[in-house]
């Protein structure tokens, strides 16, 4: 079977170095820096740093968006990208339904936060707006609805390769025939969190970056956007779209080494070239041009220097690295470095390194120095994040030169199995089982296991507490459904669990009971992947960092609190204290957060890259999320409980938020020994418009393609939580596919177990595992449920799970 | 120099969470990280802000954070050197 390859058909980009391809190229050629000093905000701590802002004279308003800064650059991105793909003004003969946005980022909306939170503490006003834009979602969310897309929608944040994991997911969208567009990249705006942040771990150099150079000695810090058009060949040139490159490989992996330290000898960035290589089928001697992550920090520029010679051996291509242009725009750099590497295929021509002028002898490699003209058909580009979060990418001209065989054969013996048995459909129609589910790990309000949980759930829900709301005023407090005291001190180690937050110990606690050593033993870590949700991170951490620099002026920043402040730091800490060195992803997309982990982990399995997937969610309480939750009318403190499908006559209620994680151990279904239960038929999406008859027949459609019947479902298990419209809508959807299944299919919640949150469908789907087993309770046995849930921005995810 | 020395003790078992660690466990003479009160990096990066936190010194640099924690005895000596 052909695989359905991946091509880019338009770019679009936004940065210190320009706005608009054009105009990066332009600096690119001359080799003209972008830092300049800062001045999107004061710092009194860094105001002499130079960074890679975007200049002043750019209409951020221009895109028509609301948003924060870093939803804003994207959306300029992203409208440069469309027109280049010819999909300006609609989305020509695409069909909207396979249409997707893919986001990678690391900011979000953190420079208002700031401002909130500058504020609150200093002036004592509590002005939420810029709240609403907080989300590292908002972007992907903003481009979705701006475009009308109705397929997969997803945002990732792994810190630095964010821009890159995003274009990887993408093009496995693409592959598996989910979607045939995907508007795919990334975006980071300057903040006084990243700034300080990066300070507190002495990674800034106040000079502006040296990449590779002996007396390099940190990053400069940058901001932008890039945003690609993915479309598969043959949709692409059946709609006449011009063809700028050919996305041909992507490969990813975890050090499982340090939470902001690099594996010094590159091991995990190697294995990322490798399975990137290994999946366009290419050797590592054709690869004509390295564009490499070259941050300019010490530890990484050694470690990637290390890698590359592993990799190429003797021979390494001539290589640069752009931070000068840009700084390191975090996210965004990855996404920024796939729209210079198309550039440089058309025009024939590499970029150089500023910053790069004396060699350093321990390296025993110099990169390009200035833009030089160059014959290059096939281009690599690493992206590496905290966490040890590894992504590599490979491009190629197209048309491909004609010297070369479309198909290069694949010699490694090991892939060429994996590419036997990768088949698109996989999980567009997945086979009779799906994937097993070996394991499985929660702390919620409910309680700590499958069984304490199904005791709480007879007893009708779980118990509500007081939450302290500071912000609100001093006594101001919120009813909610709080996970207490979940036993981090029984299964860490006190030396680990003092340097962790309490969400990172409660993914522990959750990861550590859903993949026993048992299940791990006999697998190589490399096979071994973990994908965490978490709509929000360790919301404790980034505030403490955060009111410490405001209160203190940014004096003493506290790099522990940074460090733990990033999304994924909990799936990294994962991969630390587990062992798992495949592919580490945090999937942000707000309540779809954990079903699109749930995706990535089955793709990695689908397409052999994996054996085991490790997958779930995680969201805490926060004051400050509780107080514009009051403040916004969310949640009210007088909700006794949460009651979905209350009865009207009785008055609905609010939802009472809550907390928690839940972990899965997946494997594939053929290899499974003793299976908890079976996934299949998932499916991510986006609402297009408010009716229920077409998410049943969204629904239908994917079970159909899955070869489960519609007449086998026996609950549909929703995000209801008390509010009127999501609940009566989830209603109308079951009462429509049961019509649909010509059988009664009643529609049922979980968020009375674990209260609303980002990570709630997590504790959805251990819920359905329940009932599929039995463990909890229902009015008649239950085999097949199908777990629904729809996010506020009309995002959503599916999946099937049975007995 | 060695009520400093003291005084940094207690500072870095309180800021470090310690349990059941007592100063004089702490040799002043050995290296502070990498040893066995079991503090990384990130600890160490930590120890930069309690420096300037508390004692007015900012640290910048990497290779002076490493000159300076080399032990307890020669963290005193860079505080004592350059308070002022």
């Amino acid at each position: 079977m052909l695989r359905r390859r991946p091509v880019i058909t338009g770019t679009g980009i936004i940065a210190a170095a320009g706005c608009g391809v054009a105009a990066v190229w332009e600096s690119i050629r001359a080799d003209q820096p972008g830092l300049r000093p800062l001045t999107l905000f004061s710092s009194p701590r860094f105001a002499r740093h130079l960074v890679g802002q975007v200049r002043e004279d750019v209409d951020l308003l221009a895109g028509n968006a609301r948003g924060s800064r870093s939803d804003k650059l994207a959306w300029i991105a992203a409208r440069e990208a469309l027109a280049g793909a010819g999909l300006a003004d609609g989305l020509g003969g695409l069909d909207p339904g396979r249409v997707g946005v893919l986001f990678g980022a690391t900011v979000g909306g953190m420079l208002g936060t700031e401002k909130f939170l500058a504020a609150l503490l200093r002036e004592n006003k509590s002005r939420f707006g810029p709240l609403r834009f907080h989300e590292c979602a908002g972007a992907a969310d903003l481009c979705a609805q701006k475009i009308g897309a109705g397929g997969p929608v997803a945002t990732l944040s792994t810190a630095c390769s964010a821009g890159a994991l995003a274009l990887y997911a993408a093009a496995e969208l693409i592959e598996q025939g989910q979607a045939d567009a995907m508007l795919a990249g990334a975006g980071d705006s300057l903040s006084r969190l990243t700034l300080n942040g990066f300070g507190s771990l002495l990674l800034l150099d106040p000079n502006g970056c040296r990449p590779f150079d002996a007396r390099r000695a940190g990053i400069s810090l940058g901001e932008g956007a890039a945003m690609l058009v993915l479309e598969a060949e043959e949709t692409a040139l059946a709609r006449g779209a011009a063809i700028l490159a050919r996305f041909a490989g992507w490969g990813a992996s975890c050090d499982a080494f340090h939470a902001t330290a690099p594996q010094p000898e590159g091991r995990g960035a190697c294995a990322a070239v490798q399975r990137a290589l290994a999946r366009a089928g290419w050797q590592p001697a054709e690869i004509d041009f390295v564009s490499t992550h070259g941050t300019a920090t010490p530890d990484n520029d050694a470690m990637e220097s290390a890698a590359l010679k592993t990799v190429f051996g003797g021979k390494v291509p001539p290589f640069s690295s752009v931070k000068r242009f840009f700084g390191h725009t975090l996210g965004a750099s990855g996404a920024i470095k796939a729209v210079l590497a198309v550039q440089s295929l058309r025009a024939q021509a590499i970029p150089g390194t500023p910053g790069f002028e004396v060699a350093d002898e321990k390296l025993g490699l110099k990169p390009v120095t200035a833009f030089r003209a160059q014959t290059v058909s096939r281009i690599l580009s690493n992206s590496f994040g905290f966490g040890g979060n590894n992504v590599a990418l490979v491009f190629e001209k197209f048309p491909p030169n004609s010297s070369r065989r479309e198909e290069v054969p694949i010699s490694n013996s090991k892939f060429e199995i994996q590419n036997q048995e990768f088949s698109p459909s996989l999980l567009a129609s997945a086979p009779a089982k799906g994937f097993a589910i070996l394991g499985l790990g929660v702390v919620s309000p409910a309680g700590y296991s499958l069984a304490d949980v199904a005791a709480t759930l007879r007893g009708g829900g779980a118990p509500v507490s007081w939450f302290a709301v500071p912000a609100m005023s001093a006594d101001a407090r919120a009813k909610v459904l709080a996970c207490g005291e979940f036993g981090a001190d029984q299964g860490l180690d006190p030396a680990r669990r003092r340097k962790l937050s309490r969400l990172q110990q409660m993914a522990l606690v959750a990861a550590r009971k859903a993949l026993g050593a048992e299940l791990a033993a006999g697998i190589t870590p490399e096979k071994i992947c973990v994908a965490l949700g978490t709509g929000l991170g360790s919301l404790a951490d980034t505030a403490a960092f955060v009111e410490n620099l405001i209160l203190k002026d940014e004096r003493a920043p506290r790099p522990a609190l940074f460090s733990g402040s990033v999304h994924n730091s909990l799936a990294s800490q994962v991969a630390i204290e587990l062992h798992c060195a495949g592919l580490n992803s945090t999937p942000v997309q707000r309540q779809i957060a954990f079903e699109t982990a749930l995706w990535q982990g089955a793709t990695e399995l689908a397409t052999g890259r994996a054996e085991l997937a490790l997958v779930g969610a995680a969201d805490e309480l926060n004051q400050y999320q509780l107080a514009a939750g009051l403040r916004w009318g969310w949640w009210q403190e007088s909700s006794p409980a949460l009651r979905p499908f209350a009865d009207p006559l009785a008055g609905r209620q609010r939802p009472l938020p809550g907390e928690g994680c839940a972990m899965f151990a997946l494997g594939r279904a053929d290899s499974a020994a003793n299976p908890l239960a079976f996934v299949s038929a998932l499916r991510l999406g986006r609402r297009q418009e408010l009716d229920a008859e077409t998410e049943a027949i969204w629904i239908l459609q994917t079970l159909a393609r899955n070869g489960i019947p519609a007449g086998e479902v026996d609950l549909l298990l929703t995000g209801a939580n008390g509010l009127r419209a999501p609940d009566d809508f989830y209603q109308a959807v079951a009462a429509a596919f049961s019509r649909a299944a010509g059988r009664t299919v009643p529609c049922a919640a979980y968020k009375q177990g674990c209260g609303e949150h980002h990570s709630a469908s997590a504790f959805g789907f251990l819920t359905a595992i329940g009932l599929v087993r039995g463990e909890i309770a229902s009015e008649r046995p239950v085999r097949t449920v199908v777990l629904y849930t729809l996010s506020p921005t009309g995002t959503k995810g599916m999946c099937c799970v049975r007995a | 120099m060695e009520s400093l020395i003291e005084e940094l003790k207690t500072k870095i078992i309180a800021g470090f969470n310690l349990e059941g660690v007592a100063p004089a466990d702490i040799n002043p003479d050995a290296p502070i990280f990498g040893t066995g009160l079991e503090l990384d990096s990130i600890d160490a990066l930590e120890l930069v802000a309690i420096v300037e936190q508390d004692y007015g010194i900012i640290i910048t640099e990497r290779s002076v954070a490493d000159q300076a924690f080399a032990s307890l005895r020669a963290l005193a000596g860079f505080i004592t050197s350059h308070r002022t």
